[in-house]
């Protein structure tokens, strides 16, 4: 088949002006280029924020008694938990379901006091789910029939000034409002790295936990996916299988912080590709106008000769679809170094904070990743072809405006 | 009346710049007959080009009439006078008017594509260009043709389509009296074989001479209008 003329017309008026579609094209690929690595970087944003949260434990999904939103109260507990944590641990797709229950706890030793939200877990379920605890410095982790034992997180055991196999003097208020006193060996403890999130590890059993505060069952399950992109079809699937006893909720409203973290950053990077794109656009439209402008006389001649206003409108705009195809691949070339650097390297932030990287029990890594993949390339092209027609409009508008009549005549078109 | 193509029956046309109005055409009359080879002289600012606009469907004037082909220019809208162009004129202009990043060939194609030619537009664009002895220009672009060349394939571009009327504004202005003698011979050639009708502007006394037909404009008006034998009439000269 025969390329149409118009096509061939439209494509080799960019090499008129090589000077000026090779800025054009290089200045949609830097828009290309931002927009591609800013949403990169957001993808693994998102996902590593997903990730962190499940692996220090606070899971993707979490099945919570009802009413367990509103007050965040320790005391709730769910009910039928067994029935729950069966038909969590069934479906499909879920990789752990751990149960869990808190209670606030002053742990003592000698003449030195801390306290801390103790947790209760099912020792085998918890090794699989929380990540930090494979962090264990000293002794080992809960294991399933273990009585009165802890494992505690260091700063915990550094400001309590106790070793392996010491006992803890532990208090808790009790379901009826009485002091409950017992001792806890030490059989472990961790070291996550992060100050904060070693000074809030306490673990003990479940059924240590349910003898100590009175109160039977588990507080929460928490769940972690195989697939962390399928987290909130997993909470309507699991919401359905529970039918209504308790709630399901998803990491972003048990972490309400991260939740709302992650949606600001989204929005300002938007922002941010948004500008991009109207300084981008403004640009194109600016060389286009003046492109045009100069081929005021050839449009003349092309109207005296019968092409239509649409047809001139046509022409313009294949000229802006063929910029904005090279000016994808310009992106392309562009950002896929710098991803494939940052996606296999990752950016090193810890370097330049220092510290830790802890935020409200979630431990981050310092090391923040990107993600390259085939999305990069519709992407591309749907950015510099929405970007440069935007930016032709005005131009080709201005182009079907030409007067014919300055074909004939010299005068200024 | 079969053989008038062109009626412009009291014709005046005004330009309106600011402040001042320009009365270009001053109500003109001129009929265009089946075969003229007419040329249209006077002074500049005359008012030729502004009447080759008015005839050529690319202006409208101010009042009166114009009728191409027996329609009444006025009446049609914009889209229809392109058509008309497009299907039923042909222009060449003064200066080198090429679309500069297509071929010759392309040149004359392209409007045979815009009026929906098909497959064979090729083959057609390459016969005009061969019929007017251009056929091995086809594959330069116009920077690669000289004024005179670039010229002739403007004429090609410009009958691609059969137009059986041809508008040209000073189509020599730029040439040597070679190439503007060559340029002449060719578009005789189309009138004599093809049965066209050639209205062209010119300040050139070479042209003149060849034209069947001299209308001389002042001031916006026709002051002569003469019927002539044109000196190279009965040259056996072609472009062949
Ligand atoms: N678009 C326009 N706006 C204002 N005045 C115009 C316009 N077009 C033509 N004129 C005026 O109309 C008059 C006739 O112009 P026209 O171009 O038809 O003359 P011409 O005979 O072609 O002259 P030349 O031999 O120099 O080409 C001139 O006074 C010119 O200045
Ligand atoms: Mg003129």
């Amino acid at each position: 088949m025969r390329v149409s003329l118009i096509m061939k017309f439209a494509v080799r008026t960019l090499g008129r002006s090589k000077r000026r579609t090779l800025l054009s094209a290089i200045g949609i690929g830097v828009g290309c280029a931002v927009a591609l690595f800013i949403t990169a970087f957001m993808r693994s944003g998102t996902e590593m924020r997903i990730q962190a949260i499940a692996d220090s434990g606070f899971g993707h999904l979490r099945i919570a008694p009802s009413g367990w939103m509103k007050s965040r109260e320790n005391k709730l507990r769910l009910s039928d938990w067994h029935a729950e944590l069966q038909a969590a641990r069934s479906m499909d797709g879920v990789r752990v379901a751990a149960p869990h229950a808190r209670t606030t706890a002053l742990l003592a030793f000698g003449t030195r006091v801390t306290g801390v939200e103790m947790l209760g877990v099912d020792p085998p379920a918890e090794e699989k789910l929380n990540r930090l605890i494979g962090a264990v410095q000293e002794g080992r982790y809960l294991r399933p029939g273990d009585r009165d034992v802890t494992v505690i997180g260091n700063a915990i055991a550094e400001r309590l000034e106790v070793e392996l196999e010491d006992d803890l003097f532990l208090t808790v208020v009790c379901e009826d409002g009485n002091m409950e006193y017992a001792m806890l060996r030490i059989v472990g403890i961790v070291n996550t790295g992060s100050r904060d999130i070693d000074a809030s590890i306490c673990h003990v059993a479940l059924g240590d936990l349910e003898r100590l505060t009175g109160l039977h069952g588990a507080g929460e399950i928490t769940i972690t996916l195989e697939d962390p992109s399928k987290i909130d079809q997993m909470a309507a699937q699991l919401s359905d299988q529970i039918g209504g006893r308790n709630e399901v909720l998803t990491w972003r409203e048990i972490q309400p912080g991260q939740g709302a973290d992650s949606a600001s950053d989204k929005a300002f990077m938007n922002l941010f590709i948004g500008i991009v794109g109207v300084v981008v656009i403004l640009g194109i439209a600016s060389a286009q106008l003046t492109a045009i402008l100069e081929r005021k006389r050839e449009f003349a001649v092309l109207m005296a000769l019968g092409m239509k206003g649409f047809q001139i409108v046509r022409l313009v705009l294949l000229e802006a679809v063929a910029l904005g195809l090279l000016g994808a691949a310009a992106g392309l070339a562009l950002v896929t170094p710098l991803l494939y650097y940052t996606d296999t390297k990752g950016i090193d932030f810890g370097s330049a904070l220092g510290g830790d990287m802890a935020v409200s029990g979630v431990l981050f890594d310092f090391v923040m990743y990107t993600q390259m993949g085939l999305w990069m390339i519709p992407y591309a092209l749907s950015v510099a072809l929405i970007s440069t027609l935007i930016a032709a409009l005005y131009p080709a508008w201005f182009a079907m405006k030409t007067d014919p009549t300055s074909a004939l005549s010299l005068r200024e078109a | 009346m079969e053989n008038t193509l062109v009626e412009a029956t009291d014709v005046k046309k005004d330009f309106y710049t600011g402040k001042i109005t320009v009365n270009a055409l001053r109500g003109l009359d001129l009929n265009v007959h089946k075969g003229d080879f007419l040329s249209i002289v006077g002074p500049s600012g005359s008012g030729k080009t502004t009447l080759l606009n008015l005839i050529g469907a690319l202006d409208v004037a101010t009042s009166g009439e114009v009728k191409v082909f027996g329609k009444d220019l006025s009446s049609l809208s914009r889209r229809k006078r392109a058509d008309l162009r497009l299907k039923s004129l042909g222009f060449v202009f003064q200066a080198y008017n090429l679309v500069p990043v297509l071929t010759a060939l392309e040149n004359v194609e392209f409007v045979l594509e815009l009026q929906g030619v098909g497959k064979e537009r090729r083959e057609r664009a390459q016969a005009v260009l061969e019929d007017l002895s251009l056929g091995e220009l086809g594959d330069r672009r116009p920077n690669e043709l000289s004024g005179g060349q670039q010229q002739r394939v403007a004429v090609a571009r410009a009958v691609a389509s059969r137009p059986r009327l041809v508008l040209a504004d000073e189509p020599t202005a730029n040439l040597d009296s070679e190439n503007a003698k060559t340029l002449l011979e060719m578009m005789r050639y189309l009138r004599d074989e093809h049965d066209m009708t050639f209205v062209f502007s010119t300040h050139d006394p070479l042209v003149v001479s060849y034209a069947s037909r001299v209308v001389t404009l002042r001031d916006g008006r026709v002051v002569s209008d003469e019927q002539k034998n044109s000196i190279a009439e009965d040259d056996e000269a072609t472009v062949h």
